[in-house]
């Protein structure tokens, strides 16, 4: 299995993408903004369509797209609306923009595929290392910004700032988040972002008490979803995500009831 | 002794209501100041409006708030207990892990020797140390606003700012709160500023006090405090 070039491109890349999706998670589940990932990767779906529509690679069509989402949704912070209201426009708005793109680019269905279900055997070492490059800007702006970003996702109250700088604050995760979203929907597609961003994080929740170990345990369920997940794609020829997901379902489940016994 | 807080011609409102008008007041350093009056009467405008001048915010509140005057407040350090923390209750984090949120100086993630023994020690001034590990969540309401002023403790603050910290506790635990702030404040000489509605402890724990009433502030010493500040509570407390 490893002999071939195509799987260890895949185990590196998915190894990557969980352990972003980890350390991300366990801040956007602490925030519970659950659903604005998955509007992010909803956006980060019509990005895709948008690169395959003019010819750019589609994991940049998600990156330019999420970013300009998260710069939005944070303008739109203070505003007077509902933020699930706002993100449910969103939503509608990404996805009917992502079925026009694939349609004026004359799209393969299983490209689209691709992007909704996400296609990680097909990872190319282009893909692999644009993809590194962004988990290390991911990682850089966490280390840096670390006490911050915990406390705006732990103890908002806590965070004395004054307007402006906490405004940047929050843009700044937002543009975390939307990076995670679109490097994690290289593994698991964007229709399926809750199994890596925050399913690996809730399950986590049950188990340890401080965010280090939040982190810890969460970047563990994803590993051990993704790598699971794609020795069994690769034995029996079905779709990774479909394994990763059900893993981590299972997983939460299997913690939710531990937690009540 | 040197002035830590001084108010000067400070006028406060929102739209066309003046909560506050053209007040003044100075608070000297490693004092205790309770700040009493009804709902209403710019209790919490005020502290943020202090609080806003320490963390260097120009421009106060939207565009409805309208403030004037100078405030000047002598703080390299200060921590703020707010009202309401809204943290749901499956909130994961240990009450240690919740103090050691407040440590937000460095780039470091991980805890150096002197700030785990601030959280130690943090956590034996609140008598939270048997407690360290229990989940915030599973803590009672006395617990978890004592892991709040710990959570501002290990920020080593001049002063402290605490916004109706025991709201939602009985009177037993309101005053064993009290008397561990007190004993904090004492031992290591900071100001403390606490908004209360309830009196019956100013006279005897506190050191001076501002009542906020018809846009005016009155202050003096917690000895002096009026009777008219003090009724004025208690029935409220009663109609709640």
């Amino acid at each position: 299995m490893f002999d071939q070039v195509f799987m260890q491109n895949a185990f590196i890349a998915g190894t990557v993408i969980s352990i972003v999706a980890g350390i991300v998670g366990t801040f956007v589940v602490a925030r519970s903004y659950n659903f604005l990932s998955h509007s992010l990767s909803e956006i980060a779906f019509a990005g895709a369509a948008f690169g395959f529509f003019i010819g750019w690679p589609p994991l940049l069509g998600m990156v330019i797209f999420t970013i300009l989402a998260a710069l939005s949704i944070g303008g739109l912070e203070n505003a007077k609306v509902r933020q699930d209201n706002v993100t449910s426009a969103v939503s509608a708005f990404a996805i009917a923009l992502g079925i026009l793109f694939l349609a004026l680019g004359h799209t393969a269905n299983s490209a689209a595929t691709g992007i909704l279900f996400g296609s990680v055997l097909g990872i190319s070492h282009t893909d692999l290392l644009i993809l590194a490059g962004m988990a290390l800007g991911v990682f850089i702006v966490i280390f840096l910004f670390y006490k911050p970003l915990r406390l705006l996702a732990f103890d908002e109250a806590g965070l004395l700032l004054s307007r402006g700088k906490k405004t940047w604050l929050k843009i700044l995760f937002l543009v975390v988040m939307a990076l995670s979203v679109a490097i994690s929907s290289q593994l698991v597609g964007s229709l399926l972002i809750f199994v890596l961003v925050t399913l690996p994080a809730a399950s986590a929740r049950y188990y340890q008490g401080s965010v280090g170990r939040l982190m810890t345990l969460s970047v563990f369920f994803a590993l051990f979803g993704t790598w699971t997940g794609l020795v069994l794609a690769y034995v029996t020829n079905l779709p990774t995500s479909a394994f990763i997901a059900g893993i981590e379902v299972l997983i939460y489940l299997l913690s939710i009831w531990l937690a009540k016994e | 002794m040197s002035v830590q807080i001084v108010v000067k011609n400070f006028t406060a409102a929102f739209g066309d209501r003046v909560i506050l008008r053209d007040v003044s007041f100075k608070i000297e350093e490693h004092r205790f100041t309770v700040i009493v009056g009804e709902n209403g009467t710019g209790k919490t405008t005020l502290i943020k409006a202090l609080i806003q001048e320490v963390i260097g915010q120009k421009h106060p509140g939207h565009e409805n708030k309208k403030q004037k005057g100078t405030i000047e407040v002598n703080s390299k350090s200060l921590a703020y207990v707010p009202q309401f923390r809204d943290l749901g209750d499956d909130y994961p984090l240990t009450i240690r892990s919740f103090i050691a949120l407040g440590l937000k100086s460095g780039l470091r993630p991980w805890l150096n020797t002197h700030e785990k023994s601030a959280i130690d020690q943090a956590l034996k001034q609140v008598d939270l140390a048997d407690l360290a590990d229990l989940r915030l969540s599973d803590a009672s309401g006395g617990q978890k606003q004592r892991a709040y002023i710990a959570q501002a403790l290990v920020q080593e603050p001049d002063l402290l700012i605490l916004d109706e910290p025991t709201a939602a506790l009985d009177a037993n635990h309101a005053l064993a709160l009290v008397k561990s702030v007190r004993a904090l404040q004492q031992s290591r000489q900071i100001g403390v500023l606490w908004i209360s509605h309830d009196t019956s402890w100013v006279k005897e724990y506190a050191d001076g006090y501002l009542w906020l009433h018809d846009g005016q502030i009155q202050g003096g010493q917690a000895a002096d405090l009026p009777d008219a500040a003090a009724s004025q509570h208690r029935q409220e407390v009663n109609h709640v």
